[in-house]
């Protein structure tokens, strides 16, 4: 059934196939383009963030008291007829819903969409019983026959090809079929299992909310299996996860609002259904249906204590997270996920199907963002994947080699940077004159060989600094530069660009030596201990200077900085104000231009040259900073020409395209073929890791295209005066 | 406030999710569209659900008089039978074309869901802008009856579960008719 890789190696071997899928691959990334492309027209009118934020606070309310709304939950529903249990794990859920088939002498069960019942792998074990169990919704039932797990949470058999299915169905049909007509395949499911229906003794639902002041259950479908299933058998169990209680039905409506929105676009669904109590039923003893609700713990309340992982109990199984992920979109739901997919998968399985299924999939996350920015209850997926896997490590006792080096070398900053430095030299020979380096070394294999890589600059910016020539009489603005490691040691030249630019304007530069590595990397890689302290070196390196901004021309180190820092300030004894201070200077290069100088049109030369733009995802998403460096590119007498998904990820993630060098192309590959659609001159982007990957994928290609950072074209549409 | 902009919002919404809307004046209009539909579309058993034993018994008289079969209920016995269904709904919620049927009875969850077609009655002065607007209807029935079985309808029913390609009926009804009734039928 379902074989999630537990280690890297076979993982690696899964993930090759799953790319060589082409189906999968162009069905896909489809969907992941229509999802995003739809969801401004799904949301108009509505106000995304806020209710988010709203349902995120009713969450977390909900989340401490679990068992108090059980409680309360338990004495309504058993008041109206209906038995309550609760299953401590998979197991006894199991059991328990396999004892009451039992007893009410069940012969043929159907079931709705549940994944609460994925999660138990509860047909395997109520198959293995005896008991006769059929899948009613549409791509369950696929995933049945097929004996496969879900590949989506919302559409479980999204990976097959109509095609696919149409021989499916054949089989069971035992009927010529046309499968390029999708309908007819839809009315064989109507037909074949309409009797089904009509025999099963019991019927097997999840919910998506559990209302504890009325002891009633919310279901939210589309096809109109669910409704069957809990009203033609005389026995209804519902098997619902412990984090589906809410207090009160106002939560729920809340909640119902985004929940069909963002898992697949409609306002709502065909059907939502509330269910309370022991309904009529007329072939059930005293008319009255046999009504069981199973509540599953398997691990929920010892999440809702743990402060940091209690935010994913919000989860409500949108399914967004993965809609959107470019990993997802390229390996599909089976290579990333083991029974809950997408972020929220890399996460829950640690917790619900152990160490041994996460180990592999949980590193596979470039924290592009993408997930955050659409999840329906503000859950921080991507800084919570990281903690899993920080989490996956210690429990495995054993720290790669990464770990290993970076714990050791990143706090110390001198040693790091004389490797750096190092690295220069044994670059040297590989890199003859140019920026790039022309072969690899025979170390790296060659799925790496995918984009060209830039050599470590011969003179580093903290070295070339000590001679610019950076006075400014009556500044208008100090601000103080954190460079990053980017910056720094492999593209000195867009700090200086960015240095001599912003002159222009009066800006008075300081740089404080002392300043090391944001520490994302070391996030990344779930060494959390380095990344903490290198937060508060860096913290430390900016106390002495006034400053009015604390600027950069790295998108990812500025959203590290303003998001993770607050995290850690309180260990180092810093003060939660003295940190908001500090991270509230901090600013992206563009912003900068636009809304703080006002740079305006005449400071710069009209060229003709049509510029595309690439927005970091730690700029767009990290800093919700989308429209300066468009306005930007427009005021420096440039034309910008959009090109297809700006937003979406280039592949790059830091050591993520190292670590999976063949998703990192298949993403970098799309990207680029965007780019040159565009038919721009230039590429622009603002974050030296982005121009990295953007930069060797087109000198890979032999493209005529440039990619530069913003600041470097910036510098070179400056009137000379 | 009026209820025409109401409506032809509700029946915006509707369109828009496949469902059919028309407006009739009298109960007796209603029945006539419904047994014509049957007609139509070649079926013979029809249902009816929710409606007091005098509406029932002109809808016989009407099914009889165009040889029909009106199911006796209760409709268990016949659930493999049923083309076309019809009922009275409590509510309309305008915003998302929403139909809003309180189905304890197991003969209306039966009609609702095992008909081809279901047609679904909508006194106009129940059309409401949103489900918040009679959140606390909804939730006085959810506290205060013994059991209850309440279903929002937003269209036929529907899947995409084959390659994301939207389908009409799937195990639900696969054409919903609202009818949205100008003079509330007593
Ligand atoms: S951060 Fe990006 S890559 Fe990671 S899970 Fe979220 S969407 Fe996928
Ligand atoms: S984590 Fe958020 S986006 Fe992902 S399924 Fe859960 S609610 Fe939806």
């Amino acid at each position: 059934m379902i074989k999630t890789a537990q280690n890297i190696k076979s993982y690696k071997k899964q993930l090759k196939e799953a790319l060589q899928d082409k189906f999968l691959g162009t069905a896909l990334n489809n969907f992941n383009k229509a999802y995003r492309e739809n969801r401004p027209g799904v949301y108009e009118g509505i106000e995304f963030e806020a209710i988010k934020r709203d349902i995120a606070q009713d969450k977390d309310a909900a989340i401490p008291r679990l068992l108090e709304l059980f409680e309360e939950f338990k004495s309504h529903a058993e008041e109206a007829g209906v038995t309550i249990h609760l299953a401590k794990d998979a197991h006894e859920a199991n059991q328990i819903i396999a004892r009451i088939a039992r007893d009410n002498a069940v012969k043929h069960i159907i079931k709705s969409k549940s994944m609460t019942a994925e999660e138990t792998y509860l047909n395997d074990h109520l198959e293995k019983k005896g008991f006769m169990v059929t899948e009613t919704d549409l791509g369950e039932w696929i995933i049945q026959l097929r004996h496969e797990g879900p590949s989506h949470m919302v559409m479980p058999a999204i990976h097959l090809s109509r095609y696919q299915v149409g021989d499916l169905f054949e089989k069971v049909t035992h009927q010529d079929l046309d499968a390029e007509d999708i309908d007819k395949l839809v009315k064989v499911a109507r037909k074949e299992l309409r009797p089904v229906f009509l025999k099963a003794d019991m019927g097997i639902s999840g919910a998506n909310f559990a209302i504890a002041d009325s002891g009633s259950l919310g279901l939210v479908t589309n096809e109109g299996n669910m409704r069957l299933v809990t009203t033609l058998p005389r026995v209804h169990v519902a098997l619902v996860g412990l984090d589906k209680l809410l207090p009160d039905l106002k939560s729920a409506l809340k909640i119902l609002k985004l929940l069909p929105r963002n898992a697949t676009g409609q306002a709502i669904t065909s059907y939502v259904t509330w269910i309370k109590g022991a309904n009529e039923c007329r072939n059930a003893p005293q008319e009255k249906k046999e009504m069981h609700i199973v509540f599953l713990d398997n691990g929920r309340l010892e999440l809702s204590k743990d402060r940091v992982f209690a935010e994913a109990l919000r989860c409500i199984r949108c399914g967004a997270c993965a809609n959107v992920c470019p990993i997802y979109s390229k390996v599909g739901g089976h290579k990333y996920g083991h029974v809950y997919i997408g972020a929220i998968g890399l996460i829950l399985t640690l917790f619900y199907h152990g160490k041994e299924n996460d180990r592999a999939i949980v590193k596979n996350c470039l924290n592009c963002q993408a997930c955050k920015a659409v999840c329906a209850v503000d859950i921080d997926l991507p800084f919570l994947i990281k903690k899993t896997l920080g989490a996956v490590m210690d429990e495995d006792g054993r720290k790669p080699i990464k770990n290993q080096l970076l714990s050791k070398v990143m706090p110390h900053r001198r040693l790091f940077h004389f490797l750096l430095r190092q690295a220069h030299l044994a670059q040297k020979p590989l890199a003859r004159k140019g920026p790039m380096i022309r072969h690899l070394p025979h170390f790296f294999e060659k799925q790496h060989g995918f984009r060209s890589l830039p050599v470590i600059a011969a003179k580093p910016f903290r070295d070339r600094w000590l001679n610019m020539d950076t006075g400014v009489k009556s500044p208008a603005y100090a601000v103080s530069f954190f460079a990053g490691c980017a910056v720094d040691f492999i593209y000195p030249e867009q700090a200086e660009a960015m240095i001599k630019l912003i002159k222009t304007w009066s800006v008075k530069v300081m740089f404080p030596e002392s300043q090391s590595c944001c520490g994302l990397p070391a996030l990344m890689a779930a060494e959390e201990e380095t990344a903490a302290k290198l937060a508060w070196q860096n913290y430390e390196a900016f106390q002495n200077t006034a400053s009015d901004y604390i600027l950069t021309i790295c998108a990812s180190c500025a959203s590290h900085i303003k998001h993770y820092y607050p995290k850690v300030a309180s260990q180092a004894g810093i003060s939660k104000t003295d940190m908001a201070i500090f991270v509230e200077k901090v600013i992206d290069f563009s912003s900068f231009m636009v809304n703080v100088l006002n740079v305006s049109a005449e400071a710069f030369t009209t060229g003709d040259k049509k510029v595309a733009y690439h927005a970091p995802c730690h700029l767009c998403r990290g800093l919700a900073v989308t429209e300066e460096p468009r306005k930007l590119i427009e005021i420096a007498g440039l034309t910008y020409v959009p090109s297809a998904d700006e937003e979406v990820c280039c592949g790059f993630g830091g050591s993520y395209s190292v670590d999976f060098p063949e998703i990192s192309a298949e993403i970098l590959g799309q990207k680029l073929d965007n780019v040159i659609q565009s038919n721009a001159d230039i590429l622009v982007t603002d974050c030296p890791g982005c121009v990295l990957q953007l930069r060797g994928g087109m000198h890979k290609r032999d493209s005529a295209m440039e990619v530069k950072h913003i600041s470097e074209v910036l510098s070179e549409q400056l009137k000379k005066c | 406030m009026s209820q025409e902009p109401l409506a032809a919002l509700m029946a915006n919404k509707a369109k828009a999710v496949q469902a059919i809307v028309e407006e009739m004046t009298s109960l007796e209009d209603a029945f006539h569209y419904f047994l014509n539909l049957t007609q139509k579309q070649g079926g013979r058993h029809v249902a009816a659900a929710g409606f007091n034993s005098k509406e029932f018994e002109s809808l016989r008289s009407l099914c009889q008089h165009e040889s029909l079969n009106l199911l006796p209920p209760p409709l268990r016995g016949h659930a493999g039978k049923i083309h076309t269904a019809i009922t009275p709904v409590e509510w309309g919620l305008a915003n998302t074309g929403t139909l809003v049927l309180n189905s304890a009875s197991e003969d209306v969850r039966l009609a609702t869901m095992l008909a081809d077609t279901h047609v679904a009655l909508l006194p106009v002065s129940k059309i409401v802008p949103d489900v918040e607007s009679i959140e606390k209807d909804l939730d006085d029935i959810l506290k205060t009856e013994p059991a209850t079985y309440l279903a929002f309808i937003t269209g036929p029913s529907r899947t995409a579960d084959i390659e994301r390609v939207l389908a009409i009926g799937v195990h639900g009804p696969q054409a919903l008719h609202i009818l949205i009734m100008e003079n509330d039928a007593e």
